[in-house]
C-alpha cells in the first residue's frame, strides 16, 4: 500500500498554531505555503494555486477570528471556505428524462463511466440507455454492450456504421423509450481538430441537456487546456472524476471546474459499475489537502 | 572576495540564487514535474552552484538555466540503450510484458509496436494477459487482425500468466521473434492485483517488462512507476499520448524514481505514432516553456 503522506506536513504547520488565538503575518504565510504545496501535489493548476493562496492569505490577515477562534481553525475555515467555494455542490441532476453526452481525453473512463451513470440512474428508478457512438477504437461498440450487459441497462450502438453523429441520431430513436439517455464518445483530446469538430457534430444532432467532462483523477496541468476546449467547443455542465481508488488527489478536476464554470457530478473509484458516487464537496476536499474531516473541524467554528 | 572582485568575478550566494531557482521550480510544476523530483533537482543544483565564481557579464539565471539543462538531462539519461539492437541480439523469442495503470495505452502501444517490429523484419505474436476487462479480447483482437499478427487469447475470466505462457510456447514453437504480452489495467492501490502482477512476472519470467503511462499525469506518476516498478521490476518505460500534452514532465518524474530509461514515445492512435525517445528533444522542451 501506498503511503498517504501528503498533507501531512499542512496538518503539522496547523498544529503549531493550535494554541496561538492572534495570528501573524509570518504565521500566513507558512500556512499558505503549506497550502500551495498541497494543492499543487494534488495537481492543481498552478496559477489558480497562487490566486487561491493570494485571497486565502488576505482573508486570514485581515477578517477578525470570531471570538474563541484559534488561529488554527479560523485559517482552516478560511481555506475550507474557498475551496468549497470554488467547487460548489454537486452538478444539479434532476431524476427526470434527459440526455446527457460524456466527453474526454482518450482512456478517461468515459465508457466505464457511461454503463456506471445509466446504473446509477436505474438505483433511482428511472430507465437508462446507452449509446455508444465510439467508432474508431478498436472493441469499443463490445466493451460498452458487455459493461451495459453488467449494469443490466438498455444499449445501442452500430458496430458496422463508422460515422458517429449518424449512430448519435439513430440511436435517440431506438432509444425513446428511455427516461435518461446516455451518449458515449471516442476519447480525443484538443489538439486534434478533426475529432473536435466531430464531438461539435455530435453534440448538435444530440442536443444534450448536460454534458460532462470525464477526467482521470492523475491528469496534471495539462487539465486547464483541455477543459478550455471541451468548454468553447460543447460546453461543459459537469465534470466526472475517475480512478479516485489510487493516489490521484483529483486537483485537475478543481482546475477543470474553474475553467469551464462547472461543478463536479460523480466520482469513480473502481472498475464495476457500482464503483460510482455523487461528488461530495467535503471529501473531495479533504482528500485534496490530504487532511481528514475538513468539515468536522471548520464545524467547530 | 576583494580578490575576486578585481577580476571582475563574483561568488555566488544561496540568496542569489532564491529567486531563479522558485521561478524554476514552478516552471517545471507547470510542466507536470512532481514536486519532490523538482525539489531534488533543484537541490543538485543550489548545491553545484553556490560558492561557484561567475563573471560580473554573466547573469546568475543563465547559470541557472545552464545548470537546470544539465541536471534534466542527466535524470532523463538514465539507462538509455538501443531498443532494436537489443532485439535483434536476444536469444529469440524475447518476452515483453507490458504494464500500467488503467487506460494509459498499453494495448495501442503493443499493437503500434508489433507494427514497429514488423517493419523492421522481426514477427511477433501477441498474448492477450488482460482477461478481465469489457471488450479487451475483441479491442486485441482487431488490433492483430488488421496488423495480421498472430494472437493468443483466453476466455475472460483466465489465468493471465498462462496466457502469455502459452505464447512463448507458441513462439518457440513457430520461430516468432517477440512476444508481446498485455496485461489489464490496475491501479498500484489494489493489494490483489499488484500481487497477481508480481505472479505474472515471477511465471512469465520476461525478458523486459515495460511500464506504460501518459505524458498527460501529472504528480501522481512516481507513485504508480514506484510501485509498479517493485512489483514487477520494469526495464524501461512508454510515455503515450505525448500529442495531447506538450510539457512531458511525468516523463522526468518516471525516470527520476525508477532510473529506467523512457524508450518510446506514443504521439497518436495510429499503428505509426510511435516514436523513439529522444532526452534532449523533451529537455529542449521542457526549457522552451518557461
Ligand atoms: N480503477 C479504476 N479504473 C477505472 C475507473 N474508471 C475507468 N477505469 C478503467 O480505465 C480504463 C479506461 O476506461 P474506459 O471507460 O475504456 O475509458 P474511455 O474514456 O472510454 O476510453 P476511450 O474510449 O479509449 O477514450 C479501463 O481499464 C477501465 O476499466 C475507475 O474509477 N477506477
Ligand atoms: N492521442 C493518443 N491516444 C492514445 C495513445 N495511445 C493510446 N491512446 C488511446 O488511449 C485509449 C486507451 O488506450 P488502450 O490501449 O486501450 O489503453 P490500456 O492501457 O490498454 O487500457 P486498459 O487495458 O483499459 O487499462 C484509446 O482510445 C487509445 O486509442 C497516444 O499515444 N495518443
Ligand atoms: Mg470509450
Ligand atoms: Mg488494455
Amino acid at each position: 500500500m501506498v503511503l498517504d503522506d501528503l498533507g501531512s506536513s499542512l496538518r503539522g504547520t496547523l498544529d503549531s498554531l493550535r494554541g496561538k488565538s492572534r495570528i501573524d503575518e509570518e504565521d500566513v504565510e507558512e500556512v499558505v505555503k503549506e497550502i500551495q504545496r498541497s494543492l499543487l501535489q494534488a495537481d492543481v493548476d498552478v496559477s489558480l494555486v497562487m490566486a487561491l493562496s493570494d485571497s486565502i492569505k488576505e482573508r486570514a490577515l485581515e477578517e477578525e477570528p470570531p471570538g474563541g477562534t484559534t488561529a488554527r481553525d479560523h485559517v482552516l475555515r478560511i481555506v475550507y471556505e474557498e475551496l468549497v467555494d470554488l467547487v460548489g455542490e454537486s452538478t444539479e441532476l434532476p431524476l427526470e428524462e434527459q440526455t446527457i453526452m460524456l466527453a474526454g481525453l482518450q482512456g478517461s473512463g468515459k465508457t466505464t463511466t457511461a454503463a456506471k451513470m445509466a446504473w446509477w440512474f436505474s438505483k433511482k428508478g428511472l430507465r437508462p440507455a446507452v449509446i455508444q457512438t465510439d467508432t474508431f477504437r478498436p472493441g469499443a461498440y463490445e466493451q460498452a454492450e458487455q459493461m451495459c450487459e453488467r449494469a443490466e441497462v438498455d444499449f445501442y450502438g452500430d458496430p458496422d456504421e463508422d460515422d458517429p453523429v449518424k449512430i448519435a441520431r439513430e440511436g435517440l430513436e431506438a432509444t425513446e423509450d428511455a427516461d435518461v439517455r446516455i451518449v458515449d464518445t471516442a476519447g480525443r483530446h484538443a489538439l486534434e481538430a478533426d475529432l473536435i469538430d466531430e464531438i461539435e457534430e455530435i453534440e448538435a444532432t444530440v442536443q444534450p441537456d448536460r454534458s460532462l467532462l470525464v477526467l482521470d483523477a492523475a491528469i496534471g496541468q495539462g487539465a486547464k487546456d483541455q477543459a478550455q476546449q471541451f468548454e468553447d467547443s460543447v460546453g461543459i455542465d459537469g465534470v466526472v472524476i475517475t480512478k479516485l481508488d489510487g493516489t490521484a488527489k483529483g486537483g485537475g478536476a478543481l482546475t477543470a471546474v474553474n475553467e469551464t464554470d462547472s461543478t463536479i457530478a460523480f466520482l469513480g473509484s473502481g472498475e464495476t459499475v457500482q464503483d460510482i458516487e455523487r461528488f461530495e464537496p467535503d471529501g473531495f476536499i479533504s482528500r485534496l489537502l490530504g487532511m481528514g474531516d475538513l468539515k468536522q473541524l471548520t464545524e467547530r467554528v | 572576495k576583494a580578490k575576486s572582485a578585481v577580476r571582475g568575478r563574483v561568488v555566488i550566494e544561496e540568496e542569489d540564487l532564491e529567486d531563479p531557482l522558485w521561478e524554476l521550480e514552478m516552471a517545471l510544476l507547470e510542466s507536470d514535474v512532481e514536486m519532490s523530483v523538482a525539489e531534488a533537482i533543484l537541490d543538485q543544483i543550489r548545491t553545484e552552484l553556490v560558492g561557484q565564481e561567475r563573471k560580473f557579464t554573466e547573469s546568475t539565471g543563465d547559470l541557472v538555466d545552464e545548470a537546470l539543462r544539465d541536471a534534466l538531462l542527466s535524470v532523463i539519461g538514465v539507462g538509455q540503450f538501443d531498443f532494436d539492437r537489443r532485439v535483434t541480439e536476444a536469444e529469440k523469442p524475447l518476452v515483453i510484458v507490458f504494464t500500467g495503470i488503467n487506460g494509459v495505452g498499453k494495448t495501442t502501444s503493443i499493437a503500434k509496436l508489433a507494427n514497429y517490429l514488423d517493419e523492421r523484419g522481426f514477427s511477433s505474436v501477441i498474448a492477450n494477459g488482460d482477461t478481465y476487462r469489457a471488450g479487451a479480447n475483441e479491442q486485441m483482437r482487431e488490433h492483430a487482425e488488421t496488423l495480421d499478427t498472430k494472437l493468443i487469447a483466453h476466455e475472460q475470466g483466465g489465468d493471465p500468466a498462462a496466457v502469455i505462457y502459452d505464447a512463448v510456447e507458441y513462439a518457440e514453437a513457430n520461430d516468432v521473434d517477440v512476444v508481446l504480452g498485455d496485461t489489464a489495467g490496475r491501479l498500484h492501490t489494489s493489494d490483489d492485483l499488484m500481487e497477481q502482477l508480481a505472479k505474472i512476472d515471477r511465471v512469465v519470467d520476461p525478458d523486459m517488462t515495460l511500464f506504460v503511462d501518459e505524458a498527460v499525469a501529472g504528480q501522481d506518476a512516481v507513485n504508480r512507476a514506484r510501485e509498479f516498478d517493485d512489483a514487477a521490476e520494469i526495464d524501461g518505460a512508454i510515455l503515450t499520448k505525448a500529442d495531447a500534452d506538450s510539457q512531458g514532465g511525468a516523463a522526468i518524474s518516471v525516470a527520476y524514481v525508477t532510473g529506467k530509461p523512457i524508450l518510446f514515445l506514443g504521439t497518436g492512435q495510429g499503428y505509426d505514432d510511435l516514436q523513439r525517445f529522444d532526452p534532449e528533444e523533451l529537455v529542449d522542451d521542457l526549457l522552451g516553456l518557461e
